[in-house]
């Protein structure tokens, strides 16, 4: 029986919440000064 | 060729000759230098990390710190008396005006260093005796380094409006290979190791300073004329 | 020592021309979070979890696609300001703030997933490896780069300041490169876990290519949108001083 893998998925979960932060973030400061062209 | 290097020189001796009546940045640094001394001296702890342990570290954060007060303030100088101006607007080639500047740039930040080895000798209580010119030699080969990508960089920050806090900011990165190189050569010698454990690091410092003075010398026209 | 290119090989920027930019920057970019959001349903739900590294083990489908899009956007910034000092032509200037600004945000990605992931793997947030290193010289050279951006307000001399740090930032990484490697060397560390597998398994492999993909299209899609919006500040400074 192989071990089992460590428990870790916070970590995933938080990296994961941080990129999409940064790259929907961007791209949302984007648009808005699209807007006011 | 001999015209540019006296103009170099000339260029040089006016820089120098402007600070040295106000002294300031080789004040600021001095005093920079001694703190940091005092303040690594009282933070360890001697029994667990020795002086020769912490000396290079210690001796090159002065250097780097003092470096950069001396480059910001040589800019302010030369932007307060606008001696380059006035050079540009005569047919100066650059290469030479460059060197003027750089030359200029090295001394105060030499005289810096130089003040502020005696201080770590005898704070650390270092015995040099067999490496004196090894850390001199290493002081220049990664002075010369830096210095030259700081008088390009000091060049465009000078007429900015936050000019002592953008040149460290776009200098830093530029600080860190020299800086690591001569903290290992440094730590090396003090430890009495042989050349051959020091020579990957003084060729990535040479080729560092080949480099980037050459760069260097290339853009400084791109910066100083339209 | 090039005279700037003269004005009537460039057309002068347009604000309709800009909005023409900017919409298809937004398209673009839009298609790829969209694509974004399969590559997260694709990593998360369809991909087999590594056996010793458990599910932290997934950061690498976000972290190595978002390290390739940053040295994508510093090697152009690098690329495009040799040319600039050759050319003389804004659009290249333009194209170089665009690139430099996007690349600071995946580097931003970087930065903050590699940690993240370092500490599970390795126990540490943050080990002085190659990868890490560089990551942060990225960041520290973008940020540098965009400061002295907005400290000059002459545009002519923004563009020539920018290419040069430009240039000087892209012969750097060769030098960082030298120095972290040969302080591993003298320094052997540890490799606790090495971070991905010798030879990836089929799937894992085509989640980290489909990721790699959409992270380019988002790279080409914000540079788009930004070069945009620079076009459309641009076209509005002309119309004032005319």
């Amino acid at each position: 029986m192989p071990p089992e893998p460590p428990i870790n998925g916070g970590y995933m979960i938080a990296a994961y919440i941080v990129a999409a932060v940064i790259l929907l973030g961007y791209f949302g400061s984007l648009v808005l000064k699209t807007g006011k062209r | 060729m001999r015209d540019a290097i006296r103009l170099a020189l000339v260029v040089a001796a006016k820089d120098a000759r402007a600070e040295l009546r106000s002294k300031t940045a080789l004040l600021s640094a001095t005093v920079f230098g001694a703190l940091v001394l005092v303040i690594f001296n009282f933070a360890r702890d001697p029994t667990a990390l020795s002086a020769t342990d912490l000396a290079p570290s210690a001796l090159w954060v002065t250097f780097a710190f003092a470096a950069m007060i001396a480059m910001n303030r040589a800019f302010t100088v030369e932007r307060e008396h606008g001696a380059l101006d006035g050079l540009l607007l005569a047919p100066v080639p650059r290469g030479a005006l460059f060197a003027g500047k750089l030359l200029a740039n090295l001394a105060f930040v030499g005289i810096v260093e130089a003040v502020a080895l005696p201080l770590f000798i005898l704070f650390f209580n270092l015995d040099l005796s067999r490496v004196f010119w090894g850390i001199v030699g290493t002081a220049i080969l990664a002075t010369v380094g830096f210095v030259a990508v700081g008088t390009v960089f000091g060049a465009m920050t000078v007429r900015t409006r936050f000019a002592e806090l953008l040149l460290p900011v776009l200098l830093l990165p530029f600080m860190v290979p020299p800086l690591v190189g001569a903290v290992q050569v440094t730590s090396r010698l003090l430890a009495d190791r042989p050349l051959s454990e020091m020579l990957g690091w003084l060729r990535i410092l040479a080729a560092y300073d080949v480099v980037f003075v050459t760069v260097a010398a290339l853009v400084f026209s791109s910066v100083v004329d339209e | 020592m090039t005279a700037p290119a003269p004005a009537s090989v460039v057309s002068p920027p347009t604000l309709d021309r800009a909005r023409v930019v900017m919409r298809r920057g937004t398209i673009i970019s839009s298609i790829a979070l969209v694509g974004l959001v399969v590559v997260y349903v694709l990593a998360l739900g369809f991909t087999p979890i590594e056996a010793h590294q458990g599910l932290a083990q997934k950061i690498f489908y976000v972290h190595v696609p978002a390290a390739w899009s940053a040295l994508l956007g510093f090697s152009l910034v690098g690329i495009v300001s040799v040319l600039y000092l050759w050319l003389h032509d804004p659009r290249l200037d333009r194209f170089a703030a665009s690139s430099a600004e996007v690349g600071l945000v995946f580097a931003a990605v970087m930065l903050t997933t590699g940690p993240i992931w370092a500490k599970p793997i390795w126990g540490t947030w943050w080990t002085w490896d190659a990868r890490l290193t560089l990551t942060l010289f990225l960041f520290f050279l973008f940020v540098g780069y965009l400061s002295l951006r907005a400290a000059v307000h002459d545009r002519h001399e923004r563009a020539r300041f920018s290419a040069v740090v430009g240039i000087m930032g892209m012969i750097l990484v060769p030098f960082v490169h030298l120095s972290v490697y040969l302080f591993r060397t003298l320094h052997p560390q540890p490799i606790v876990l090495k971070p991905s597998a010798p030879s990836l398994p089929w799937e894992m492999l085509r989640t980290l290519l489909i990721s790699t993909l959409v992270f380019t299209v988002l790279y080409v899609g914000l540079v788009t949108l930004r070069y945009g919006i620079a076009l459309a500040a641009d076209a509005m400074e002309a119309r004032d001083a005319a």
